[in-house]
């Protein structure tokens, strides 16, 4: 069956059974084509879809989903969902009382063009990248795409539905000069195929690992830090957890109970915005079929708000944010979408060490207390210039202590995008940073 | 899993279309998994993923398609779509007119599970969960203990144009605990987890009490321990997980993946001393029940025991069908993949540093000052430039060739063909533990290993 008759099957085997079930179906699209000595080496095309619910049965909450969409499949995937449903001790879950929300095609004509361009795009990427004589070896230069048509049906009234795409550009490269070495790995995306530039996109992946070869080692100590948007991006993704309501009312972030204290520098105002026109990761609506809108997270310094979706706001006492966040495979969770930190007036130079890129966010940061220990890349510098590049070494804090100690923030916002979430921020500068080194 | 006409047809089809090499990958999966949060149930999900994977070769150029769609017009469509995104470009084959005469095999179940996951209800579950929980709370300070608990079954068949048709089937189950201690304001945490391809033996092989206690008292130490300090020592890295230095410092540079491409620093070295005489570095895939191992790899082909490194000396990439297409290297059994959305790459599977003979309180005898790694996190490579980092669940300092006072919050970071020259000795406590390794095809389970191992110089990432 389509995925359509699908949800009606399964809403209707719920209702027969007098339980409240919430469908959300899939449909994701992937188009990758990678060039590698300017000739097409690999493409990848595909679909991939799968259908998931949420039961509640006397307040207890149980998840199941199914790729397959036989009735056999999906009557297994309601018995499994009401079985999962008894384990809970908790009786309080329940389905959010939702209405109709008209659908949105956020793709349009945006991914459109034909396969020979899409490839030429990727052979045009790598054709530049290769330009530069430091340029040593290409990995992987590709185009890709990703579509995903989401639709959201619960007994309690949710019935929602968009579709959205984005597109890209990625390399990795290895880059030599004497006996240093550095390896890129870059991707920079786009709501529609039209934007994407890839020689200039090139240049600005060759000039970001160019620069730092020839590194010299970095003494240990403190350093006033200017940390790029790249980098800066990928630790406040790293450390969005701490708004998830979720992981606030499991008692699990160190912003718990902080509404309305001052937990970063004034010059600090982050925000989530899934309706902003430019961003990467917009969405009507979230996994309850909740309209999303606007929420101001911190507001210069101040904390004002978490992420929050139906189960955590009636836990906290405060309003849905509209950030339930789910794929057919999971449970629902709470995730930003377009998440930033607001530009400011900009940033000079003067003393200290530029982090480019920061590496190992995965193993070295810690949601539970803040703390990070990371690898880091950057430049050195002095008298208010960049002096030369700096390696192997790891920056250490606490995040909350780093918002603190911003003195200075970027007045360009640059994106960063992955698993269907944005993080946009600018360039910031630190006080001080603890850099580890020789 | 699919009628063999149909894919016969598959592979026909594509090589009538001009392919030089075609394979069909087909995959079921169950999965559950059930979070318990201070004795209760959170979440508790299951689910089924159904897909198929058509890989085409033209020459070395490939074309990759996935779906859901198993039907027969389904994947007769998602073939001939490839075969048209080639243009015809190859070599016409009319040979390619199906009716494959396929060599059948069938896994021997080296590593079936003893105890099957329809044996137990699933309430038997949340009560060995508990029993994690009740482990991990060691002290009043332990305020919060969350456990996890996955179980995969995988059935796998990989049928290809040369007439392999390989099924296999994987189960694996995973214990993960993570305990939280807090005492005056001030919050660590401590994690500990165990995984294995078995089924729910698992509890028995590794008693959820023990895997409680052991994430407790790391969070009740790391609460007593201070910063870390900045700066590059001598570091001694613990057993099991510890090895997850050497596969980000190491193993993913001996992947075929980068080498092919000379995008790994250690690219066309075989034979040349690579690392100090005291490594020698295995990839194994038969080890029976562990985590990493299957008995065929994910292009049909048998897994092996592959030595890397041996005394120093490289003996060895890992090979995939593609990469042994580029370099001529014989394939070794590691074409792996996280499921039928990706196509498969060169992979590690158990990866582990061989036993040594230094006795244990020698290897802390050598260091006056220096870090001593006893529990690690994840890590992450640049194969071109060899720059690696992991960072540190639990460590100590060495003062005086003794374990003294704990540190917190450190990260290692060093280049990899440096830190493996700079082993000093290696001890023969060997142990393994399991992890999730993220690549070009996704996240795999993999096991990494090692006895304690002793460095004479990483950057050490604490506070400055």
């Amino acid at each position: 069956m389509t995925q359509e008759e699908g949800r009606r099957y399964v809403l209707a085997r719920a209702k027969e059974r007098g339980i409240a079930a919430e469908v959300l179906t899939e449909m994701g699209r992937e188009l990758t084509a990678r060039s590698h000595q300017r000739k097409l080496e690999q493409i990848t095309q595909a679909v991939r879809g799968g259908i998931g619910v949420r039961v509640v049965v006397d307040g207890r909450v149980g998840y199941a989903y199914s790729e397959e969409l036989s009735s056999a499949a999906l009557d297994w995937m309601l018995q499994e969902a009401t079985d999962n449903s008894s384990l809970q001790a908790e009786a309080s879950g329940f389905l959010p009382k939702s209405t109709a929300v008209t659908r949105k095609d956020m793709v349009g004509d945006s991914l459109r063009g034909s396969l020979e361009a899409k490839v030429q795009m990727a052979i045009g990427l790598e054709g530049t990248i290769r330009e530069d004589p430091r340029v040593k070896q290409v990995l992987f230069a590709s185009y890709a795409e990703r579509e995903w048509d989401v639709a959201v049906t619960s007994t309690e009234g949710a019935d929602g539905s968009y579709r959205r795409g984005i597109a890209g550009l990625m390399a990795s490269m290895v880059m030599a000069e004497g006996e240093s070495r550095k390896q890129g790995w870059d991707d920079e995306w786009a709501t529609s195929v039209a934007t994407l530039e890839p020689g200039r996109t090139a240049l600005e992946f060759t000039e970001r690992t160019g620069r730092l070869l020839g590194a010299k080692p970095l003494t240990t100590g403190r350093y006033r830090a200017y940390i790029e948007p790249k980098a800066f991006g990928s630790i406040l993704a790293a450390f969005t957890p701490l708004w998830n309501s979720k992981n606030v009312v499991e008692r699990k972030s160190p912003l718990a109970d902080r509404i309305g204290e001052t937990i970063a520098s004034s010059l600090v105002t982050i925000v989530d915005d899934p309706t902003l026109p430019e961003g990467l990761a917009g969405r009507p609506i979230d996994a309850e079929g909740t309209p999303g809108r606007r929420t101001v997270l911190v507001d210069r310094g101040v904390l004002r708000s978490y992420l929050t979706n139906s189960e955590t706001a009636r836990a906290l006492g405060v309003e849905n944010t509209g950030h339930a966040w789910r794929s057919y495979r999971g449970i629902v969770w709470v995730a930003p979408s377009n998440f930033f930190m607001a530009p400011g007036a900009g940033v000079t130079l003067s003393e200290g060490v530029i982090v480019a890129e920061v590496l190992g966010l995965h193993a070295g940061t810690n949601t539970v207390t803040g703390d990070f220990s990371v690898q880091a890349l950057g430049l050195k510098v002095e008298d208010g210039r960049v002096a030369y590049p700096v390696e192997n070494f790891a920056i250490a804090g606490n995040f909350l202590s780093l918002l603190k100690d911003i003195t200075a923030v970027g007045n360009e916002l640059k994106w960063e995008y992955g698993m269907r979430m944005a993080y946009g921020t600018p360039m910031v500068e630190v006080r001080e940073l603890s850099f580890a080194g020789a | 899993m699919l009628a063999e006409t149909l894919v016969s047809d598959v592979l026909a089809r594509a090589v009538r279309g001009g392919a030089s090499f075609a394979e069909v990958y087909v995959e079921r999966w169950k999965r559950r998994q059930l979070r318990v949060l201070n004795n209760d149930v959170k979440e508790a999900t299951s689910g089924l993923e159904n897909g198929a994977g058509v890989r085409l070769f033209y020459g070395t150029e490939v074309a990759y398609a996935y779906t859901n769609d198993l039907t027969h017009e389904g994947l007769l469509d998602v073939t001939d779509n490839l075969v048209r995104v080639k243009g015809q470009a190859g070599k016409v084959d009319p040979k390619g007119r199906g009716g494959l005469d396929f060599r059948k095999t069938a896994s021997r179940g080296l590593h079936d599970p003893k105890v099957p996951f329809e044996e137990h209800p699933k309430p038997y579950r949340v009560e060995r969960l508990r029993e994690a929980d009740a482990g991990a709370r060691v002290a009043p300070e332990i305020r919060q203990v969350e456990s996890y608990l996955q179980e995969w079954e995988q059935d796998v068949l990989v049928a290809n144009s040369e007439g392999a048709w390989v099924e296999d089937r994987r189960v694996r189950t995973r214990l993960y605990v993570n305990a939280i201690a807090q005492e005056n304001g001030a919050v660590q945490t401590g994690t500990a987890w165990e995984g294995l391809s078995v089924g729910l033996e698992l509890f028995d092989r590794f008693p959820p009490r023990e895997v409680g206690k052991r994430a407790g008292g790391q969070a009740l130490t790391n609460l007593r321990a201070r910063p870390a300090p900045a700066g590059t020592f001598p570091v001694v890295i613990g057993n099991a997980f510890g090895g997850v230095i050497f596969h980000e410092a190491l193993g993913h540079l001996l992947e075929t993946t980068s080498v092919a491409k000379k995008a790994s620093v250690l690219s066309d070295m075989l034979g040349e001393e690579i690392a100090s005489p005291a490594v020698t570095y295995i990839d194994d895939g038969t080890t029976a029940h562990a985590w990493g191992s299957s008995e065929f790899d994910d292009e049909g082909a048998p897994t092996r025991r592959t030595v890397l490194i041996e005394r120093g000396i490289l003996k060895s990439y890992m090979v995939d069908r593609w990469g042994s297409l580029l370099t001529g290297y014989k394939v070794t059994g590691s074409g792996r993949r996280q499921d039928y959305t990706f196509a498969p790459t060169s992979r590690m599977r158990n990866t582990f540093i061989a036993a040594g003979e230094t006795p244990l309180d020698q290897l802390f005898a050598q260091v006056e000052f220096g870090l001593y790694t006893k529990e690690m996190r994840g890590g992450q490579v640049k194969p071109g430039s060899g720059e690696y980092n992991f960072g540190v669940q639990e460590a100590y300092l060495i003062r005086n060739g003794q374990i003294a006072e704990p540190v917190r919050g450190a990260m290692l970071v060093g280049k990899g063909p440096e830190t493996i020259r700079r082993v000093v000795a290696v001890s023969s406590d060997l142990s393994t533990a399991s992890g999730m390794c993220g690549s070009l095809s996704g996240s795999i389970p993999t096991e990494v290993g090692q006895p304690h191992v002793l460095v004479s110089a990483i950057v050490v990432g604490g506070e400055a």
